[in-house]
């Protein structure tokens, strides 16, 4: 009798440890991605290759995942600046509806893009990573898809230490400008920063240039 | 420790070398007695671990033995029962009828005997006129009587023709008469032949099983004198059985892993795919749990036909419940496999739905008439269809899982006691080995203090020589003095 009782006590204590637990469960496995879209200058130019990427991942993304694409632009830490979001539905055929949705939105997007006067990766990087937490995902992905060059309007700090534990951040697609043609130690230098500064701040850091080879993104 | 050493010189060495064997040389006898204790005590442990090892391999053998023979017996009795339950069946159904086949026979073999009763043919009276004939021939000769004689003659001749004429006609008449009552006779003689026949078929299937129980007889005498052979014919009939049941089982894995791929996609429409529990999607759960449940149904249904035993009780059940139970299991297993079906249109819709999605993504264009093409169809049909008939087909896994169950307890039995056995004989070769080493190590202490003991040996030489000189010295001296 008393070993009964005490298992049906394990039973009761497995039952509500594994409820409590099942929220987490839940998300802790699920995928969430955040894009940055650089709207800068010349660079809106690659954007249509940037929409390949987004269709592509969308078709890799499975339901339970959060994909989440916003533009960099003058300042970009804010919720404005998210193109398109998404929770994918626990069924399938919402969450094809919902991508389909989304492809849409990014499609629209690109064609009435209109190119920014600065650039504000920081800000985005940082908007990225408070968003990621919020959804509360098991594994937590920020894409920069941008030449890496920052340039804040006056009065903007972004001189601040970020963290990133848990995060793995890929800069995509980051072109060479002239003026790294005429001294590649700039480009070198702007790659290096931006490693040192994800590093340090825990997370894990790729450069991810050539696009045509679509399993280098992984998830 | 290595390094001080190296640093000392090589006089200081030589010092610490010598101390050290002249040390070992005094605690000498202490060594030996301690390393003799040391490896006489491994070697008792493993001596007494092979001991143990071999007792339970020994008992282990008994035990599986005795199951083995228990089982075996089992089996025959079973076989035996089977065999008596046909011949029972026989009994009751052919040669219950045999009173009215032997009524049949004995009226075929009367009718049989009254025509040919019938058909005896009946003794020809002998002709009248042959007394006449010999009327005249006994008659006087004279002129006239061979005139009248040959008219008597002539008259008897024709009246005697017309007879045989007569008699002719009339005993064709009756042989043709005997002929159709012989012919009559042929269904009867064909009818009582077959009856005869299906008696002797019938008999001969009672011979093939009565020699049937007297193998099986034997057999179970075997058993029951527990002869070696029979348990070798056991122990190899359960072993075949038991790599038969393994195959089909890992067949029958196979179709419920490509049953679950089946079903688990569509399950996610239907309780989703984000939950998890201990790191398994519920949807994939889900699945998980239809296949047991197939499964779980086609056991109960094979054990209320009586066809498996895993569940003594559900056999042993009144006729009643046991059939109530065949019908409950058997519409679970039929509303499984319809709705198994359902999902497997399900899934179809859906893969085709991603499939439209992941084109449209890429920028390519779908044509409308491609969904009504061949290609779309025929693997919904099969998938539809395999949906059906995989939970029914995993229902027969119930048979296979039984001889498995039933056969490995004597095959990991076995395993089991050759394991023991394998271990009784590694420790018996440590023991050995360790009882070798003990006085290897002491042949090598020995040998390290080699100097000391050639010095001993030496002195104990001259010890001895001094002591047989004394003597020799003592005994002439004691000789001289007597002879004096």
């Amino acid at each position: 009798m008393k070993t009964f009782a005490l298992i049906l006590l394990s039973c009761v204590l497995f039952v509500s440890c594994s409820s409590s637990e099942q929220e987490v469960a839940e998300t802790s496995y699920a995928k969430g991605v955040y894009l940055l879209l650089d709207t800068s200058g010349t660079y809106t130019q690659e954007l249509t290759k940037a929409q390949q990427l987004i269709n592509y991942m969308l078709a890799m993304l499975e339901p339970g995942d959060t994909f989440a694409v916003a533009r960099i632009d003058s300042g970009s830490f804010s919720e404005k600046d998210i193109v398109a979001k998404v929770v994918l539905d626990g069924r399938p055929s919402i969450a094809n509806k919902q991508k389909r949705e989304f492809a849409t939105t990014i499609a629209d997007f690109v064609k009435n893009v209109k190119s920014s006067d600065y650039t504000d990766i920081s800000g985005g990087l940082l908007q990225g990573i408070e968003y990621l937490n919020e959804a509360k995902v098991g594994n937590k992905t920020i894409m920069i898809y941008s030449d890496l060059k920052e340039e804040l309007p006056k009065g903007y700090v972004r001189d601040f230490d970020i963290t990133l534990d848990g995060f793995k951040v890929q800069a995509l697609n980051v072109t060479k400008l002239r003026a790294d043609n005429e001294n590649p130690q700039v480009y070198l230098d702007r790659v290096e920063h931006w490693a040192l500064k994800v590093t340090e701040g825990g997370g894990s850091w790729t450069v991810i240039n050539d696009l045509d080879k679509p399993e280098a993104i992984a998830l | 420790m290595l390094s001080t050493l190296q640093t000392l010189s090589p006089g200081v060495l030589l010092v610490i070398l010598l101390g050290l064997v002249v040390a070992l040389y005094l605690a000498r006898h202490a060594a030996h007695q301690a390393i003799n204790s040391l490896f006489r005590l491994i070697y008792s442990g493993f001596r007494f671990g092979s001991i143990a090892a071999r007792k339970s391999a020994q008992r282990l053998h008994a035990r599986n033995r005795e199951v083995l023979l228990e089982l075996g017996r089992e089996q025959i009795e079973k076989d035996l029962e089977k065999e008596f339950f046909e011949i029972n069946k026989f009994v009751q159904r052919d040669l219950g009828g045999y009173p009215q086949l032997q009524k049949q026979i004995q009226e075929n073999i009367t009718r049989i005997q009254d025509d040919y009763s019938n058909s005896t043919e009946v003794p020809q009276a002998t002709p009248e006129w042959v007394d006449a004939v010999d009327a005249v021939a006994k008659m006087k000769n004279s002129d006239k009587t061979p005139a009248i004689s040959v008219k008597v003659l002539e008259q008897i001749h024709s009246s005697a023709k017309q007879q045989h004429t007569e008699n002719l006609a009339a005993y064709r008449q009756e042989s043709a008469k005997r002929h159709s009552i012989l012919k009559a006779m042929t269904p009867f003689w064909r009818k009582l032949a077959y009856s005869v026949d299906e008696v002797g078929g019938k008999l001969k299937e009672i011979v093939t099983r009565s020699q049937n129980i007297d193998k099986h007889m034997l057999k179970y005498k075997e058993i029951l004198a527990a002869t070696d052979s029979a348990e070798r014919s056991l122990k190899a009939s359960a072993i075949t059985q038991f790599l038969i049941a393994a195959l089909v089982i890992v067949v029958a894995v196979g179709g419920a892993f490509f049953n679950f791929h089946l079903i688990a996609l569509p399950m996610s429409e239907m309780v989703g795919s984000v939950s998890r529990v201990a790191g398994v999607k519920v949807a994939d759960l889900a699945a998980l749990v239809i296949i047991c449940l197939e499964i779980t149904a086609g056991i109960f249904l094979l054990e209320s036909l009586r066809i498996t035993k895993l569940f003594p009780l559900i056999s042993s059940m009144d006729d009643k419940v046991r059939r109530t139970i065949m019908i409950a299991s058997a519409a679970v297993l039929l509303t499984l496999a319809c709705t198994e079906s359902a999902l497997a249109f399900m899934r179809d819709q859906i893969a085709a739905d991603l499939a439209n999605l992941r084109a449209s993504l890429a920028g390519v264009e779908t044509s409308s008439h491609e969904g009504s093409a061949i290609n779309v169809w025929i693997p919904m049909a099969a998938n539809m269809i395999l949906g059906f008939v995989l939970p029914l087909a995993l229902t027969m896994v119930a048979i296979p899982l039984e001889y498995l169950l039933q056969t490995g307890r004597t095959v990991f039995g076995s395993l089991l006691e050759i394991f023991v056995n394998a271990i009784a004989v590694i420790l018996r070769i440590f023991a050995t080995a360790f009882k070798h080493l003990g006085k290897v190590v002491i042949s090598l202490y020995d040998l390290f203090i080699a100097l000391p003991l050639w010095v001993e040996s030496l002195w104990q030489k001259r010890e001895k020589n001094s002591t047989q000189r004394d003597d020799e010295f003592y005994n002439s001296a004691y000789d001289s003095a007597k002879s004096k």
